[in-house]
């Protein structure tokens, strides 16, 4: 029982509802989406059929997900988390023992001609049952090392999972929003300066063996760590995306090249340049100017979300704005950081842009949730 | 903090006295109680909140930072640095002695189809047909046709025929990367180096393995992903190699032999700075010759003389025998020795060469400058044919060479199934027992080196390499000395070049007949020699297959006439080569004309 029940009578009801949803984060997110549009018509050579039709379906239908989830009042949805949460663990499960593979990675059910990923719907459901979680737990205890152990329990299943498809990117996503729930919701500096000393200690301790006699690794497995940090090494390899991604944001300059003139991205010198790598044909099209709008227009929707998490007062709907918005994020800098050369190839979609049914179907969702809690936040 | 207890009795029956809702005040607990809470985290986790706006805030100055830099660079052509070049380099380079390069890598295209993606089947295979001879425009029309999804066109490809199929301009015509191997030298030590072959192939690579000599021999050594950076360096003097074999090929023209093999050996070190044999082949193209049913293994171009031709070596090996009777205390270089022709042993006939007698009595120097099958035979009984085989086993007659290469297991010696004392008698003069020219290369070498064993390798070494002591060091040197008169007196008069005291023992064998006995007019002649004899550095072996010298008035296939003048020749050019300094004997007083400037 949380303290949102004691003032529904303060929340808009039936169809007023519509007149209290955070509007600008809708128009945002249409506004990034179709930009998304645009450049799938444009790598697909001018073609809706292809990439952008499919998409605007998937929106159209996320859209109205979104908007029923919106009416829908929030602790609905705070009593439907460990449902959600266990129902997307078997989905995971599925998975792993029945799943098709891609690319080398199972990651997907074929439910009647449309692909579930379960990954992407974890992540979803995770926030929302660490933030359950931490609604229910009293205060006192959140630092309590039981009580801290729990939410490591819940963050680290679906994260194993997710680990053994293999998905690396998903995986560390996962463990970026177990922590920043946990953080948010209050648990001490310690455990956080416990884990970061933990972590760092062994990298330093395995890439210190290097070279050494008790050597940790076998020499071709820090040859792949070289190549995963600095994949220019190895430019017709592990490097090609990246230093193909370069060139095409190198050779939009400052303009760009104009809408449908990319070169780069439209003659097939990237592979996935309609998925994860689909900044670089915005960037060649567009150039540093259009790039940077499309930040700010990312920008923008994380400041929506931050605003409307401050204005909450309710500790569910707090912490799983800002846990959704933090997997916005996650996704955002990774994708990023990745394609401009700042940080290690991980399969991550820039989201609302690259093309892919299930990142945006869950997104969608995702900010139905954010709705729903706007809408129905205590005042 | 105190907590207000749920459901206070005292507050829930004052409240009925006054006949308010009990629920009203539990639900007023509870709501003053999370705001409590909530106050309370809230204002930890503002401070937090501050921190993920700043880290967003951090994350998007990077990203747009890192944006501004990429969009007012110049646009580069990726280079490969290290790493990827190390993809290609999949197999280590062979160089010489002194880093010439034998053998390296070359990345060229192997040509496969895709032949449901053709648009045009018929037009491509007529094309691919007048760009490769090999191709049959209507076979490959069939075969384009007939529903295969995939096929091989052509393992490797030349750019320009990489770009005439380009030019075809057909979607189901793909290349795929092919490391080749590359022999710059072409036929140039070609049966050191052997050869490679495409093992295990894949569209995007295939593996490159030795199919001969050196390449297979050390094929694990030239595969180590660690050492594929580290060029393999043979002992071969690339110099002397050319000049032995120009040498050697000329040698065999003007003998009219059918082929011949020479080997350059430090005596010190056992490395062979030369080892060639004709005919040669190209590696880069090893050829698959198909030989007629009656011919010789050693028609073949494939077949390495020095190392599998397993050769009667005739009298070079009576050396051996002074030197083991000499050894042994039985004799010394001028101890005369019976020496009368003929000798009859039982039910054989032992006979000089054309008949001649160097008897009754010869010293053992003259037993070797005059080559006395006789006097090596008194010898060899006298030492007896257990003794015999022991030290023959010791100079490595009885084991296959071990030299790096991938025919030397295969070529070992022949030897007589028995050891009667009428084979210790042929065996004391080298007939009755077949090794390769190596072998002996190699025991001439131990003689030079003082008497101590030497292991002949193909792999440059950074010094001499422990032997065993096989004869004291004052026999070996009273050999040395001998071998030098057979230069200098006796039968390899031929081979003297000014300056550079050549020693060497010649050996005539008749051909065996493959239906046993032996021709009357196929002989292998061998010259076995080292230089210079006062401090011995380098063995020259020189062996000509079916020679016959014609400028006389009749046919002369002595060793003398023909492997003894190549043998010459070819240490008049590599000894500067070698940066042996030959030595000048100052010219007698009565010769010098004194100058007064």
């Amino acid at each position: 029982m949380s303290f949102l029940e004691y003032r529904v009578k303060f929340v808009p009801t039936g169809l007023r509802k519509v007149l209290h949803l955070n509007w600008p984060l809708i128009v945002l997110v249409t506004a990034v989406s179709a930009v998304g549009w645009l450049a799938l018509y444009s790598i697909a050579g001018g073609r809706m059929d292809v990439w952008a039709g499919r998409q605007m379906q998937v929106f159209a239908l996320g859209a109205v997900l979104m908007f029923i989830i919106a009416f829908v009042p929030i602790w609905f949805w705070r009593n439907m988390s460990l449902i959600a949460y266990v129902v997307s663990i078997l989905l995971l499960l599925v998975v792993e023992f029945f799943g098709a593979t891609g690319m080398g990675a199972q990651r997907w059910i074929d439910i009647g001609g449309f692909r579930l990923q379960p990954s992407e719907m974890a992540k979803v459901t995770l926030v929302m049952m660490l933030a359950a979680y931490y609604d229910w737990l009293d205060v006192k205890k959140t630092s309590r090392i039981f009580w801290v152990l729990i939410p490591v329990i819940l963050t680290s299943v679906p994260t194993v999972l997710v680990l053994m498809q293999p998905n690396l990117g998903t995986a560390l996503i996962l463990l970026m929003i177990g922590g920043t729930v946990m953080l948010l919701a209050g648990v001490s500096w310690w455990y956080f300066a416990g884990v970061i000393t933990a972590v760092g200690g062994t990298i330093w301790a395995v890439m210190a063996s290097r070279g050494t006699d008790w050597q940790l690794l076998h020499d071709y497995q820090f040859r792949r760590i070289d190549t995963f940090l600095d994949p220019t090494s190895d430019p017709l390899g592990a490097g090609y995306n990246i230093i193909q991604a370069q060139i095409a944001l190198g050779s939009g300059g400052w303009g760009g090249k104009g809408f449908m003139q990319g070169t780069q991205s439209r003659l097939n010198f990237l592979p996935e340049k309609h998925t994860d790598f689909i900044f670089t044909t915005l960037g060649e099209e567009f150039g540093f100017v259009g790039v940077l709008s499309l930040l700010v227009l990312y920008g923008l929707i994380l400041l929506f979300c931050y605003v409307s998490a401050m204005q909450n007062k309710d500790r569910f709907s707090l912490l799983l704005i800002l846990g959704i918005a933090a997997n916005f994020f996650f996704y955002l800098a990774i994708n990023l950081a990745m394609v401009m050369g700042l940080a290690p190839v991980v399969g991550i979609p820039l989201p609302f842009l690259s093309y892919g049914g299930s990142a945006m179907l869950v997104l969608l969702v995702a900010f139905g949730l954010i709705q729903s809690a706007h809408v129905h936040r205590p005042r | 903090m105190t907590r207000t207890p749920l459901r206070p009795l005292a507050r829930i029956l004052k409240a009925r006295a006054q006949g308010e809702n009990p629920d009203v005040i539990e639900r007023e607990n509870l709501r003053l109680r999370h705001e409590q809470q909530r106050d309370a985290s809230r204002n930890r986790a503002e401070v937090r909140l501050l921190i993920l706006g700043f880290a967003f805030f951090v994350a998007f100055s990077a990203i747009g930072a890192r944006m501004g830099i990429v969009a007012t660079t110049e646009a580069a052509e990726p280079r490969s640095f290290a790493s990827g070049a190390e993809i290609l380099a999949q197999r280590a380079d062979i160089t010489d002695r002194n880093g010439r390069v034998l053998a390296t890598n070359m990345l060229t295209h192997a040509l496969y189809a895709h032949p449901k993606d053709m648009v045009d089947p018929a037009r491509v295979a007529g094309e691919l047909a007048a760009i490769f001879p090999e191709m049959n425009a209507e076979d490959l029309t069939r075969r384009f046709t007939d529903g295969r999804s995939f096929m091989w066109l052509r393992k490797v490809l030349s750019p320009e025929q990489m770009q005439a199929v380009h030019d075809i301009g057909d979607p189901g015509l793909l290349f795929g990367p092919r490391e080749m191997r590359l022999y710059p030298n072409g036929q140039l030590a070609a049966h050191v180096l052997g050869g490679t072959s495409f093992g295990a192939e894949g569209v995007h690579s295939a593996e490159v393995i030795g199919t001969a000599g050196v390449e297979r021999a050390l094929d694990a050594r030239l595969r180590d992903p660690a050492l594929s950076a580290t060029p393999l360096e043979l002992s071969i003097d690339l110099t002397v190699q050319a000049a032995v074999e120009e040498i050697l090929d000329a040698g065999i023209t003007m003998m009219n032999a059918k082929g011949g093999a020479a080997i350059i050996m430090d005596v010190r070190t056992g490395e062979l700075l030369s080892l060639a044999s004709l005919p040669a082949f190209d590696p880069n193209n090893r050829p698959n010759p198909v030989l007629p049913k009656d011919a010789e293994p050693g028609d073949s171009p494939l077949f390495n003389r020095a190392v599998q031709g397993v050769y009667e070596l005739g009298s070079t090996f009576k050396i051996f025998t002074t030197a083991q009777a000499m050894e042994l205390g039985l004799v010394g270089p001028d101890t005369m020795v019976d020496a009368d022709a003929p000798m009859r042993w039982g039910r054989h006939l032992i006979k000089e060469f054309q008949g001649k007698n160097y008897g009754p009595l010869a010293s053992v120097t003259d037993v070797i400058v005059k080559s006395s099958n006789v006097g090596t035979a008194r010898l060899a009984l006298q030492i007896g044919g257990l003794r015999q085989q022991a030290f023959l086993k010791s100079l490595g007659f009885f084991d296959a060479t071990p030299v790096e290469l991938t025919e030397a297991p295969g070529a070992k010696p022949l030897l007589p199934a028995r050891w009667p004392d009428i084979v210790t008698i042929t065996t004391s003069y080298g007939h009755g027992m077949s090794a390769s020219p190596l072998h002996l290369a190699t025991a001439y070498a131990t003689i030079a080196n003082g008497g101590i064993t030497v292991k002949p390798t193909l792999v440059k070494q950074t010094g001499p390499r422990p032997g065993v002591r096989v004869m004291r060091e004052d026999v070996a040197k009273e050999s040395v000395m001998m071998l030098r008169k057979v230069v200098t007196e006796g039968t390899a008069s031929l081979a003297e070049v000014p300056g550079y005291e050549v020693a060497g023992k010649t050996g005539t064998a008749d051909k065996p007949k493959r239906t046993g006995g032996y021709y009357k007019d196929k002989v292998i002649n061998t010259f076995a020699s080292v230089f210079p004899a006062s401090d011995p550095r380098y063995v020259v072996l020189v062996t000509l297959d079916e020679p016959v010298e014609t400028s006389g008035t009749e046919p002369r296939r002595t060793a003398g006439w023909t492997a003894v003048p190549v043998a010459a020749e070819i240490t008049r050019r590599i000894a500067p080569l070698l940066d042996i300094r030959p030595v000048v004997e100052a010219p007698p007083l009565d010769q010098l004309t004194a100058v007064r400037n």
